[in-house]
């Protein structure tokens, strides 16, 4: 009996110690699909979190606004805003040991330029004239005229990152690439079809070592089965701002003592673009009756579950020269009733308030799959409805909910800021596009013209005083012409076992900083 | 019955060039832009150039007439064109993904046949007694319960909180068990219940009275006069449950995680990615063609009078 024990004893120590040894540090998160072949000059399939994983930028973007140093460890700008010189961090290599250099640099760059109309939607890649490696570690790029967002659009994940040039196919990325070999901390060893990918450490990267050795990334569609899976521990993590599971989800893991659930700070602004150039909605009096006549307060309480925060403007008074001094219109219904009657638009025995014959209605559009979407539609359909607005709520498919905000067949339709570091500036530089909604509301304003010439000089003045003040002139334009509701800055929901320890957030939200994860005790 | 075959394989030809027409020109008629769904999937804003820039290399640019015939001339040398969405060949994803669901369905269709067919034939034996009672109740759930609700449950439950079943993934038949029953409850209780139905309606015929007359058993009875004539509903009946398994496995995959053509379909149908539609849509009718002719050949072996009608022999 004692030799039995100690046998069985022998053989529990053995198998728990081999345990101990073998088992890597690993972190199992999940994603609507698989990461892509990773390519950070291409688009889709490529998920933007994982070419962040795997290739790094010149600069890296912080949370205050400004930039950190990143590939380049210093850079200059001349006077005229023209000339950029990058300074390259030295030792850098590749995860597969070839240097990052200055030919790597103009390399990469080059093969973006080749593509120009693929990035024509960032303006960067239309400035740029010339990239020169100057030595090894010195890189000049020239614009044709001074443009302040070169650094915002730089640190982008994509497509302003580095990929071994030795991975290129026909001397260019266009045609891909033969492995995703990056600078960043990740390396992307292997992917199954449908079910998962598998990331690994990259042993030469050149800055902190990350404490897990692998991240698991599992492809799961549904946020039912996402959380599903996260209280049946399959997964580790739950990360994203794009609902990856609904508010009342997240209540109820915040209440389970085995998970640890947080909200980021807000990344983004959600918002309903008004039309100013159809139906009713052309009165601006009607436009600032609806931003009266919700409560968000109510709306953030009860269907979001407090993971989103109240908004008052377009963009968050946190977002670089958004800090215009505007004054909110509160919740108040009393007053979105008066201005309404004293705009003309009496109110009738249905209810529904009209004026000269029209009737004040208007289509609310939103996708329909959406549930939170939906649920904040009927809100504020029950909303307005008190006021004597009648809205037509009309939930679609997404791509037909987008076509909508590109012909501008909407009264009033869900939208978004495009949060760090696009906003403020890239998301109103493409207002000036009729592919936007706000573009299309924007075709009702007096003030249109002023606004879209503000909006071209704010991108191309080198002096901050008067960047400044062009911005406060375009967010008060905008905000007191109504054409938004501003709903709420949404955040990224963050659920994870206590054993990952605090997980820490990115600046940018399309990010996730898997490398400054340290779980507590190995 | 191999000229009936050859017939019926020959009519898939015309029927798949009509529903490629069909789907092709539906797909284009909703008001929705597939190169601003491909800005979308890219998280690129839709600047007019970058739409155009899309529009070219999806080949959207091109007169519709063109668009299709350039594809049906790829498509009748299988080569689907690639993804909207992953720039990935279609096909060989599609013919990566169709094992997993054709298991799962598969599966399926043994649990819906092997449950079915002892629930029916023990609620028929006990004709409002106790045992037709519970049956009743077991497909009136079975019916009544949308199936990826009951998956949800059966996750809750085997799962979350007695931990015996992996609630997500392909791997061994554990992987199974939940997605499999969720998918077949409702075909086996339809089954259950037509087949006890229709076991009653052939044990009351004068056949099955003779058979008791001449002294046979009551097993021999059953199996022998009253089954083999009650089948030839069931067998109608399979062939449509096989449609249903295949639906039913498209949703459920969702919900387990399984990687199927299923979840390959819906994320196609939701961000409007027109050759893996088509190329899914011609798979299925081709799949559904070709069951549909299975059970027609299996009516004729079950039931003489079809395939001597049909000119057949008897051989």
């Amino acid at each position: 009996m004692t030799f039995l024990r100690f046998w069985l004893i022998a053989i529990s120590l053995a198998l728990t110690a081999q345990g101990t040894a073998a088992a890597p540090a690993r972190l199992t998160f999940s994603w609507l699909t698989n990461v892509g072949p990773l390519n950070p000059h291409l688009y889709a399939p490529d998920q933007i979190f994982a070419v962040a994983m795997v290739y790094e930028p010149l600069v890296k973007y912080q949370a205050d606004g400004t930039f950190a140093p990143w590939l380049a460890e210093s850079w200059d700008i001349s006077e005229d805003g023209r000339i950029y010189t990058f300074r390259l961090r030295q030792s850098v290599t590749f995860s597969n040991g070839e240097p990052f250099d200055a030919a790597a640099v103009v390399a990469n760059f080059n093969a973006i330029l080749a593509e120009r109309p693929r990035h024509a939607w960032l303006e960067l890649t239309k400035r740029i004239t010339a990239i020169e490696a100057l030595d090894e570690r010195t890189v000049r790029m020239t614009l044709d005229e001074s443009y302040y967002p070169t650094l915002a659009e730089l640190s982008l994940s994509r497509p302003f990152r580095f990929a071994a040039p030795s991975q290129f196919r026909n001397g260019g990325t266009a045609d891909g690439l033969v492995a995703p070999i990056g600078t960043g901390p990740w390396i992307l060893r292997s992917t199954r079809l449908g079910e998962s990918d598998l990331f690994v450490r990259n042993e030469r990267y050149w800055g902190e070592r990350p404490a897990l050795d692998e991240i698991e990334v599992k492809v799961i569609i549904d946020p039912n089965a996402r959380a599903v899976a996260m209280e049946a521990g399959v997964l580790d993590l739950i990360f994203g701002s794009e609902g990856p599971i609904f508010p009342e989800v997240f209540a109820r893991f915040k209440t389970m003592p085995t998970f640890t659930a947080k909200v980021s700070s807000p990344v983004e602004t959600r918002f309903l673009t008004i039309n100013a150039n159809r139906g009713p909605t052309r009165d601006i009096a009607v436009r600032k009756a609806i931003n009266h006549a919700v409560n968000k307060d109510l709306i953030v309480a009860t269907v979001l579950a407090g993971t989103q925060v109240r908004a008052d403007t377009l963009f968050a008074p946190t977002v670089p020269y958004a800090d215009a001094g505007l004054k909110p219109y509160g919740f108040d219904p009393a007053l979105a009733r008066k201005m309404l009657d004293d705009g003309g638009w009496r109110l009738g025995d249905d209810g529904v308030r009209r004026k000269a014959g029209e009737v004040l209605t208007l289509d609310l559009c939103f996708i329909g799959p959406d549930a939170v979407a939906k649920t904040l539609a009927e809100i504020i359909h029950a909303q307005l409805a008190d006021i004597g607005i009648q809205v037509n709520l009309i939930g679609e498919e997404e791509s037909s909910v987008y076509a909508r905000h590109r012909d501008g067949r909407f009264g009033m339709i869900f939208n978004r800021t495009w949060g760090a570091p696009y906003d403020p500036q890239g998301f109103l530089s493409a207002t000036r596009f009729p592919t936007h909604a706000d573009y299309q509301s924007q075709e009702g304003l007096p003030d249109k013209d002023q606004i879209r010439a503000a909006i071209g000089a704010v991108l191309r003045t080198t002096d901050e005083n008067e960047r400044r003040t062009l911005y406060r002139e375009i967010l008060t334009r905008l905000h007191d012409a109504a054409v938004h509701l501003p709903l709420t800055y949404a955040t990224s929901m963050i659920v994870s076992k206590p054993r990952f320890g605090d997980i820490p957030t990115a600046p940018l939200a399309s990010e996730i900083p898997f490398e400054r994860i340290r779980p507590e005790a190995r | 019955m191999l000229g009936f075959i050859l017939r019926r394989l020959l009519l898939l030809i015309p029927m798949l060039l009509g529903a490629s027409i069909i789907v092709f020109l539906v797909l284009r008629l909703a008001p929705s832009d597939p190169a601003m769904d491909y800005l979308r999937l890219s998280y690129v804003p839709p600047s007019p150039e970058a739409l155009e820039h899309a529009r070219t290399m999806l080949g959207l640019d091109r007169p519709l007439i063109t668009q299709y015939f350039d594809w049906l001339w790829r498509a009748v040398q299988l080569d689907f064109g690639r993804s909207y969405a992953t720039g990935r060949p279609v096909l060989p994803d599609l013919m990566h993904f169709l094992p997993a669901t054709l298991q799962l369905a598969g599966v399926a269709l043994v649990v819906t046949l092997g449950i079915s067919m002892p629930l029916g034939m023990w609620a028929a034996r006990h004709s409002n007694r106790w045992p037709d009672h519970v049956v009743r109740l077991v497909a009136f759930f079975g019916v009544s319960m949308p199936n990826f609700w009951l998956g949800f449950l059966l996750v809750l439950f085997f799962s979350i909180q007695l931990g015996w079943l992996p609630p997500m993934g392909r791997g061994g038949w554990q992987y199974m068990v939940m997605p499999a029953i969720a998918v077949s409850l409702m075909s086996l209780s339809i089954n259950a219940r037509l087949l006890r139905a229709s076991m009653l309606e052939a044990a009351g015929n004068r056949h099955v009275a003779y058979a008791r007359l001449r002294g046979l058993s009551e097993r021999t009875v059953e199996r022998s006069h009253v089954l083999r004539n009650a089948l030839l509903p069931i067998i109608t009946a399979t062939g449509m449950h096989v449609g249903e398994l295949i639906g039913g496995t498209l949703i459920i995959e969702t919900i387990f995680g399984w990687p199927g053509v299923g979840r390959y379909a819906i994320s196609a149908v939701l961000n409007r990615d027109f050759p893996v539609i088509q190329c899914f849509t011609m798979s299925m009718v081709v799949i559904f063609v070709v069951c549909n002719l299975v059970v027609d050949i299996v009516y004729a072996w079950a039931d003489p009078r079809i395939r001597l009608s049909a000119g057949g022999s008897n051989d």
